[in-house]
C-alpha cells in the first residue's frame, strides 16, 4: 500500500466522520421523539397498572394487552370477549373507512375543477380550500356542531322551508361523526388530488375521447390510473388521523358514539388503566399499518392493470 | 394486409366551409374553405402560429368553429363530439397512455368502440405488424424509442380505421435520418390504408415530397392550395413563393397578354414570356418570380435576359449557388448543379449574362 492510497483512505474515513456528525441532529429527533415515546408506550403497555393511574415501575403483567380485546367476568373470573372495544374499534374502523370514500366522492370533482382553472385562478381556489386550517380543529367542530344541532341551522332551515316537521336527530350520532370527520378532513384529500390532477396530461385526454371513449370511460381508464398516486396519498392522510379522531366523535357523536380516540383518552384519565391506554394505542398504530400495507399492496397492483 | 386493402376505398372527404375561429378576441383562422378529397395525402403547411392546429383540433372535434361547416362525405358534423367522430388524431408529442403496454395503447380505440376481444387482438396484431413493431405488445410504451412511439401513436390510430387520419407535425420531434425514414413509412401507410391523411408541417420540404395537395396557411388564412408542383414552380403570391424554396423577385411591366401567357418586359430591358394565376389579369408593373435553379449563368451577350456582377460563389456539394447583383441593384441567385467536378467557371467580381427558358416565370398576384 502506497502513501497516496493511504491519504485516500483517510479521507474517506473522514468523510464519514463527517457525515454521521451532519446527521445527528436528525437522528436524535428521529429517536427523542419518534422512536423514544413509542418504545415507551411499549414498556408500559407490558406492566402493572398503578393505583391511582400510571403503572408500577418494572413490575410486569399481560394484563394491559389482555384487556384490549378481552374482559375478565367479575363473578367467575373467565375472560370474555371485551364487546365494548371491540365494537369501539370496529366502529372507528368503519366510520374512518366511510369518511375516507366520501371525501374521496367530494374531494375528486373540488380537486378536478381546481385543476382544470387557469393557472393564476387555481391558486385562489388552493387558498380558499385551507382557509379551514387557519381556525383551531375545536372551533371547526362546534362550528358544525351548531349546524347540525336539533335547534340548529339546517334544522331550522329544512322546517322553515317544510320539508320537515320535527328536527333530525343528527347531533349525537354516527352520521354527526361522519359529517364532522368529512368537513374537517376533506382538504386533506382535495391537496394531494389536485396536485397531482394538476400534473396530468390533459392531452392524454384528449387522445382518450379521439380514440371514441365516452365521459365515463376516459375517467375510469385514463384520469384515474393517471392520478391514483394522488388518490393513495389523499385516503392516507384522511385515514389516519380519522381512526384517531377525538375531538370530534367528543363533540358531534357525544358519549355513546366513541370511537378508539376516546377509549384511549379514558384509560388514561377516568379509567385509570395506563397499561390498556398503552395497548390500545399500539393496537391502532398497527390497525393502521395493516390497512396501509393492504390499501397499497392492492392500489399499486391496480395500476398496471390492464384495459 | 388485405383486410386494410379492403378499406382502400373508405378514405372520407373532409369539407370546411367558410371556417372561422376567433379565441377570445384574437381571430386563429379567417374563413378557411378547403375541399379534402377522399384518399388524399393532403397537407397543412404555414409557418407556426398560422392556425394549422387548430384547424386541425376543429376536423377532429377539439374546438368548434366561431363560423361555418365541417363536412365529412358531405354531411355535417359539427355538432358531433370527439367520440362520434370517425376521425382519429396522432398527436404531435403522441400522446400515448403511459399507464398502459403497446399492445393496449393500439387496441384502445377498438376496445372504447366495444369491439369483441378476438377482433381486438387480431387487429392489434395487424397493426404492430404494418408498423415494424412485431412481438413488443407488451412492452410499456414508456421504455420505447421516440421513433417506436412514435409508430405506436400511428397504429394507435389507424387501428380503429378512421375515415380520416389528422397528423399534427408527427415528424418533428424526430432526427432527420429517422424522419426521412418515417415519411416514407407514412407515405406507405397512407397508400396502403386508403385513409385519407390531413397532415400538418411547417417544414416545406416535407410537403413537397408526401403531399398529394398542399395548403399553404399564413395568419388564419389558406393562401394557396394545389399539387406540389403548383405550389413549388407556380406560386400565386409572394408569400407562397418565399415561403416555398429559394427564389428571385423581379420587377416587371407587362406589355402584352395573350392566352394564358403574358409578355412582360425587365428592368434589363429584355422581354420575356410569364405564367400568371387564374384569377390574375396582368398589368402595369408586376412582380415575376424564377426560380434560382430555372436560370443560367453565362458569359454576357446581346441577348440575355439579365446581366450583373457575381458577388458570391457558394458551393454545397451537389450544387453551386452563385449571388449576382443585377444592374439594377437587384440580388439574383442562380443554382448550378455540379455536374463535373472542378470550379464553376466563374470568379467574384465577373459579369454574368443570366438566362432562362419561357416557361419558367410566374407572375405574382399583388
Ligand atoms: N386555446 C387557445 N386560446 C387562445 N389562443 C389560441 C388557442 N389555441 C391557439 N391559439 C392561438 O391561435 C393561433 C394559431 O395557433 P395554432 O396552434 O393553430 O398554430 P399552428 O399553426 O399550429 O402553429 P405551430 O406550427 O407553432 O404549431 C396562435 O396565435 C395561438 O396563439
Ligand atoms: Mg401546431
Amino acid at each position: 500500500m502506497n502513501g497516496a492510497e493511504q491519504v485516500a483512505i483517510e479521507a474517506r474515513k473522514q468523510d464519514i466522520r463527517s457525515r454521521w456528525l451532519l446527521s445527528a441532529p436528525a437522528l436524535v429527533i428521529i429517536f427523542v421523539a419518534a422512536i423514544g415515546p413509542l418504545f415507551v408506550m411499549l414498556l408500559y403497555s407490558f406492566m402493572v397498572k398503578g393505583d391511582y393511574g400510571d403503572v408500577k415501575p418494572w413490575e410486569f403483567s399481560l394484563d394491559g394487552w389482555t384487556s384490549v380485546f378481552f374482559q375478565r367476568d367479575i363473578f367467575d373470573d373467565t375472560l370474555g370477549l371485551a364487546d365494548a372495544h371491540i365494537s369501539i374499534i370496529w366502529r372507528s374502523i368503519q366510520l374512518s373507512f366511510f369518511t375516507t370514500i366520501l371525501t374521496l366522492i367530494l374531494g375528486f370533482p373540488t380537486a378536478y375543477f381546481i385543476a382544470t382553472r387557469p393557472p393564476h385562478t387555481r391558486e385562489i381556489w388552493v387558498f380558499l380550500v385551507t382557509i379551514p386550517f387557519w381556525t383551531n380543529l375545536l372551533i371547526r367542530t362546534f362550528a358544525m356542531q351548531q349546524v347540525i344541532r336539533n335547534e340548529g341551522l339546517l334544522n331550522n332551515a329544512l322546517i322553515w322551508l317544510g320539508i320537515i316537521k320535527s328536527p333530525l336527530q343528527i347531533i349525537y350520532t354516527d352520521t354527526a361523526n361522519l359529517l364532522g370527520m368529512t368537513y374537517v378532513y376533506l382538504p386533506l384529500m382535495v391537496l394531494p388530488l389536485y396536485a397531482s390532477i394538476e400534473k396530468l396530461d390533459f392531452r392524454l385526454v384528449e387522445a382518450g375521447y379521439d380514440l371514441y371513449a365516452t365521459r365515463f370511460q376516459v375517467l375510469r381508464k385514463i384520469v384515474i390510473p393517471l392520478v391514483k398516486p394522488g388518490i393513495i396519498a389523499g385516503s392516507i392522510l384522511v385515514f389516519i388521523p380519522s381512526l384517531g379522531a377525538y375531538v370530534i366523535p367528543r363533540v358531534l357523536g357525544g358519549g355513546k358514539n366513541m370511537m378508539l380516540g376516546n377509549l384511549i383518552e379514558m384509560q388514561f384519565g377516568a379509567g385509570r388503566n395506563w397499561p390498556l391506554g398503552a395497548a390500545m394505542s399500539i393496537t391502532l398504530m398497527i390497525i393502521v399499518m395493516v390497512a396501509l400495507i393492504v390499501y397499497v399492496r392492492n392500489a399499486s397492483r391496480g395500476g398496471s392493470g390492464h384495459v | 394486409m388485405t383486410e386494410s386493402r379492403t378499406t382502400a376505398a373508405h378514405g372520407g372527404a373532409i369539407g370546411l366551409h367558410g371556417i372561422k375561429k376567433w379565441f377570445g378576441n384574437f381571430q386563429a383562422v379567417d374563413n378557411v374553405t378547403l375541399d379534402i378529397r377522399p384518399n388524399e395525402f393532403f397537407t397543412l403547411l404555414g409557418p407556426s402560429g398560422c392556425g394549422k392546429t387548430t384547424l386541425l383540433r376543429m376536423i377532429a372535434g377539439f374546438e368548434m368553429p366561431t363560423e361555418g361547416q365541417v363536412l365529412l362525405d358531405g354531411s355535417d358534423i359539427s355538432g358531433l363530439l370527439p367520440n362520434q367522430r370517425p376521425v382519429n388524431t396522432v398527436f404531435q408529442n403522441y400522446a400515448l397512455f403511459p399507464h398502459l403496454t403497446v399492445a393496449e395503447n393500439i387496441g384502445f380505440g377498438l376496445k372504447m368502440l366495444g369491439r369483441p376481444k378476438a377482433e381486438i387482438t387480431s387487429v392489434v396484431n395487424d397493426m404492430l405488424k404494418l408498423v415494424h413493431l412485431d412481438g413488443r405488445g407488451h412492452n410499456p410504451v414508456t421504455q420505447l424509442s421516440g421513433g417506436q412511439q412514435q409508430r405506436v401513436a400511428l397504429a394507435r390510430a389507424l387501428a380503429p380505421r378512421p375515415k380520416v387520419l389528422l397528423l399534427d407535425e408527427p415528424l418533428s420531434a424526430l432526427d432527420l435520418k429517422l424522419r426521412k425514414s418515417m415519411q416514407i413509412e407514412l407515405k406507405r401507410l397512407q397508400l396502403e390504408t386508403g385513409i385519407t391523411f390531413v397532415f400538418v408541417t411547417h417544414d416545406q420540404e416535407e410537403a413537397l415530397t408526401m403531399s398529394d395537395r398542399i395548403a399553404v396557411m399564413s395568419a388564419g388564412t389558406v393562401r394557396q392550395v394545389g399539387s406540389p408542383w403548383d405550389i413549388y414552380d407556380r406560386p400565386a403570391e409572394r408569400f407562397v413563393a418565399d415561403f416555398i424554396g429559394e427564389t428571385n423577385f423581379l420587377s416587371a411591366d407587362v406589355v402584352s397578354v395573350a392566352d394564358n401567357r403574358a409578355r412582360v418586359r425587365l428592368s434589363s430591358g429584355a422581354e420575356i414570356s410569364a405564367s400568371f394565376p387564374a384569377d390574375v389579369t396582368p398589368n402595369g408593373s408586376v412582380t415575376v418570380v424564377v426560380r434560382p435553379e430555372h436560370a443560367r449563368a453565362g458569359a454576357p451577350t446581346g441577348t440575355s435576359a439579365l446581366r450583373g456582377v457575381v458577388h458570391d460563389i457558394v458551393y454545397l456539394g451537389t450544387d453551386t449557388h452563385v449571388h449576382v447583383r443585377l444592374d439594377d441593384g437587384t440580388a439574383f441567385m442562380v443554382r448550378q448543379q455540379n455536374a463535373r467536378s472542378g470550379h464553376c467557371g466563374f470568379s467574384k467580381g465577373d459579369t454574368v449574362g443570366i438566362d432562362f427558358s419561357d416557361d419558367v416565370a410566374q407572375i405574382l398576384r399583388d
